[in-house]
């Protein structure tokens, strides 16, 4: 009989927010585990009764990194109540401002939190120093890059976190045709971090890329190999770390960055192997294993409900459990980059399965695809047209705004009577990722990617680590 | 620490410009002895807090982040520890040099406390503009000060990083600290000192809907006249930002009362044409009377342009104020 232990891990170093970890451990190898929010805030309740509007006030506080991405949202669940179309500029604003802040989550998250770790477990490999934080060279050269981001996202949003430049009816920002080249020369500043610190390469080289054959072909080259990217790749392969972090993974993605109402440059859908269109009626948020009052266990978003319930046993987190058709799902990179069917990303997955590699992959290449976009977009603002109209909205209506923040889906529902907040219920990225168990046991994504990681030393746990920062988890928003 | 908020300061300090945080955190000159994102993989943080809380570790600073639950909610919405992360600030901050609550939530409760404050939580040493709060007002750190108080939604990182240098360098004393116990040097000012829409204001010539370039003060909730700050000089994202440059109102974040006192947000409470809260020290008789004059004398140039997304002459059939009077030329936008 072997022995098993359980240890827990509280709260979890290094990721945003306030994570249990708890792991049953046979023979150094995890067996099961519970991933648990142990923060409670209450913005859903404390939202009702509240004027329709200060949604978008008070939502953007419940994440210090993705406050924009609740902005969006908010508006996005405002804007669904009425009919009025608002202007293409304010689309493609809203997508530039939103795109800076994924870069700068996904470049704090690899350089702050992922990337120390690869050094942790190879102290002594002279390819992994540039990961040391505070004195590694690449480590140094993300923070310069994330303040190159800041003028950028400043000149629309004025100050972040927290901006609210993001309305209903569009931008509150409007540019200038001075303002527009200034911020592509910012960008292309930006433009050149990926290409000199994280490539070794051009973004085109990069998004040429197709299949992993190809990726291996270009990890040969000695300027790539020594590019951030190279040397992850090669660290993580040589760590097995397509190994770990695996679980027979669905995706959900709402695809976002429309252009105009219709329309998405990244294509939704739930897959599960096969691509489905994304229908939100098939959300629902369980709480078997919540610490919430359970009524009914599971319910629509648009009926959800926010009682806390902080004794109750069989409960372990403050997170809900979304689950799509009743099945947990990962939402992020990953999921945007398979729903939109990313070729590269595609063929790594068919390859390694969804691991720790495949993960972090799809976050770098993502960030690179928005940086070429980005460009587009701004090119696209026509500082003659307006950013914003103003909206009517009613006095009673439910609505839902959903959005792609950093991490992966992003949902607003909100239902209003006499132009107050009857309810408000929001589900982001985490909570898909970090759910706890539903009532038929069914353990979320993070959980059941950790499962089989082995734990060589409790004390230093690298490979936990690194499977639960592949998520790259919002505690903050997971509890809302 | 970070207690009941949403890790808001700590992204914040990462936006440390001119000088960066690397640079900031130099001049400091400071060990960090704990922060859950700064620190490797995995540690034992209740181990570390203990060290410190027993006094084998110095503690010189206590920097919170995030409201504090108190009563009987203690130990419930906050579970990342063993025991309530009140109990552990009440016992690091009764052996710290000095104790600083960065953000709205840490210094007054902030969004957290706000409508019917759900997870029962309160700030450092006041709770909302009442003194008292988790530690309660006759607290003084080992070094005889009261909290330090950094409040803004989030705080700049000039705001924390002076703070902290002032603190250091052992220049800040009680006189330095206002009734909230904010640094004199960074809350003595009004958000609206160097907004860029100061000319709008003068004239009461002001914006009706978002995205255009009038004054927002009059119809769009800006409280940038009463919020005492100094955003609108010193500038976030790189020096190139702040509310109103954004376009959308200040909502006074860095009072005690924010959010909410200063609800409905995005509109202004008038009575008649007035606003119900006035520029924080300006008279309301001379504020009527000299806001009718100036909207008489306002130039055409800023009426037309206050309601405007984008700057806008005279176009077809304007006229220069004077015919020949090079003071105003037509093409002033």
């Amino acid at each position: 009989m072997s022995e098993r232990r359980t240890i827990s891990y509280s709260p979890f170093a290094r990721i945003e927010g306030d994570l249990r970890i708890e792991l049953d451990i046979v023979e150094q190898v995890v067996e099961s585990a519970r991933a648990a929010g142990t923060l409670y805030r209450g913005f859903e309740q404390l939202l009702r009764g509240r004027d329709a509007c200060d949604g978008m006030v008070l939502t953007p506080r419940i994440c210090g990194q993705c406050s924009l991405s609740h902005s969006a949202a908010a508006a996005a669940a405002l804007h669904s109540l009425a009919p009025e179309e608002i202007p293409p500029n304010a689309y493609l604003t809203r997508n530039v401002a939103m795109g800076i802040e994924l870069v700068i989550s996904g470049i704090t998250h690899f350089y702050m939190s992922f990337a120390p770790d690869l050094l942790a477990a190879s102290p002594d490999d002279p390819d992994l120093l540039r990961f040391g934080v505070p004195g590694g060279s690449s480590f140094r050269a993300s923070m310069i890059a994330r303040r190159k981001m800041l003028p950028l996202l400043g000149i629309l949003a004025g100050k972040w976190p927290n901006s609210l430049f993001l309305q209903p009816g569009g931008s509150t920002r409007s540019l200038d045709s001075s303002e527009i080249s200034r911020s592509l020369g910012l960008l292309l500043e930006l433009a050149d971090f990926f290409e000199s610190q994280v490539l070794g390469d051009s973004l085109g080289s990069w998004l040429a890329l197709k299949r992993e054959a190809d990726l291996l072909a270009w990890l040969d080259a000695a300027a790539h190999a020594s590019s951030d990217l190279g040397v992850f790749a090669a660290a993580a392969l040589r760590r097995g770390l397509d190994r770990i972090g695996r679980w027979q993974a669905s995706f959900i993605s709402s695809g976002g960055w429309s252009t105009a109402a219709k329309g998405h440059w990244l294509e939704p859908g739930f897959h599960d192997g096969a691509r489905h269109p994304l229908e939100l009626d098939k959300i629902e948020e369980c709480i078997a294993h919540s610490w919430f009052d359970a009524q009914d266990d599971c319910l629509h978003p648009s009926r959800g409900r926010t009682q806390p319930e902080a004794g109750r046993a069989e409960a372990y987190s403050w997170s809900k459990a979304p689950r799509y058709g009743s099945r947990p799902a990962e939402a992020g990179s990953l999921a945007r980059m398979i729903c939109d069917g990313d070729p590269l990303i595609s063929d790594v997955l068919a390859k390694r399965g969804a691991s720790v590699y495949t993960r972090m992959l799809a976050r770098l290449h993502e960030m690179v695809r928005v940086v070429h976009q980005l460009g587009h977009w701004l090119r696209r603002i026509d500082p003659d047209e307006p950013f914003y109209r103003p909206i009517e909205l009613p006095d009673s209506g439910e609505g839902a705004g959903i959005v792609e923040a950093p991490r992966g889906t992003l949902g607003h529902w909100i239902r209003i009577a006499q132009g107050k907040i009857r309810d408000y219920q929001i589900i982001p990225p985490t909570t898909w990722n970090c759910s706890p168990r539903d009532a038929a046991d069914l353990p979320g994504p993070v959980e059941q990617a950790l499962r089989d990681t082995p734990v060589a030393d409790a004390d230093k746990p690298l490979g936990v680590s690194h499977v639960v920062k592949s998520f790259d988890p919002c505690m903050y928003c997971t509890v809302h | 620490m970070q207690a009941v908020g949403c890790g808001g300061e700590t992204q914040s300090l990462l936006n440390a410009d001119q000088p960066d945080l690397l640079s900031s955190l130099r001049i400091l000159d400071i060990d960090w002895l704990w922060h859950r994102y700064l620190q490797e993989c995995c540690g034992d943080p209740a181990g570390l807090l203990e060290r410190c809380a027993s006094g084998e570790l110095e503690l010189d600073v206590l920097v919170v982040e995030g409201a504090v639950s108190t009563g009987s909610q203690a130990g419930l919405v906050d579970r990342s520890l063993e025991r309530p992360l009140g109990e552990w600030i009440e016992r690091l901050a009764a052996v710290a040099g000095y104790a600083v609550a960065v953000g709205t939530c840490a210094s007054f409760g902030g969004v957290l406390a706000s409508g019917r404050n759900p997870s029962g939580v309160t700030g450092l040493q006041f709770d909302g503009a009442r003194p008292g709060g988790l530690l309660g007002a006759a607290y003084r750190s080992q070094h005889g000060l009261p909290v330090i108080n950094v409040p803004g939604c989030p705080a700049h990182p000039d705001w924390m990083v002076g703070t902290l240098f002032a603190l250091i360098s052992d220049g800040l004393a009680l006189r330095d600290l206002d009734r909230y116990h904010r640094p004199r040097v960074f809350y003595s000012k009004l958000a609206h000192h160097g907004c860029p829409r100061n000319e709008y204001y003068e004239f009461g010539s002001s914006a009706e809907e978002f995205s255009q370039q009038g004054c927002l003060f009059e119809n769009l909730g800006c409280k940038g006249t009463q919020c005492e700050s100094d955003c609108n000089e010193r500038l976030w994202m790189g020096r190139t930002g702040s509310c109103p440059r954004g376009g959308f109102p200040c909502l006074s974040c860095t009072s005690p009362h924010f959010p909410d006192g200063f609800a409905p947000f995005f509109e202004t409470q008038k009575i008649g044409d007035i606003p119900t809260s006035l520029p924080l020290d300006v008279p309301k008789a001379w504020y009527v009377g000299i806001n009718g004059l100036s909207k008489l004398a306002c130039p055409e140039r800023l009426r037309r342009n206050a309601v405007s997304f984008k700057r806008v002459g005279p176009g077809a059939g304007g006229q220069s104020s004077e015919e020949g009077d090079e003071r105003a030329p037509d093409d002033l936008l």
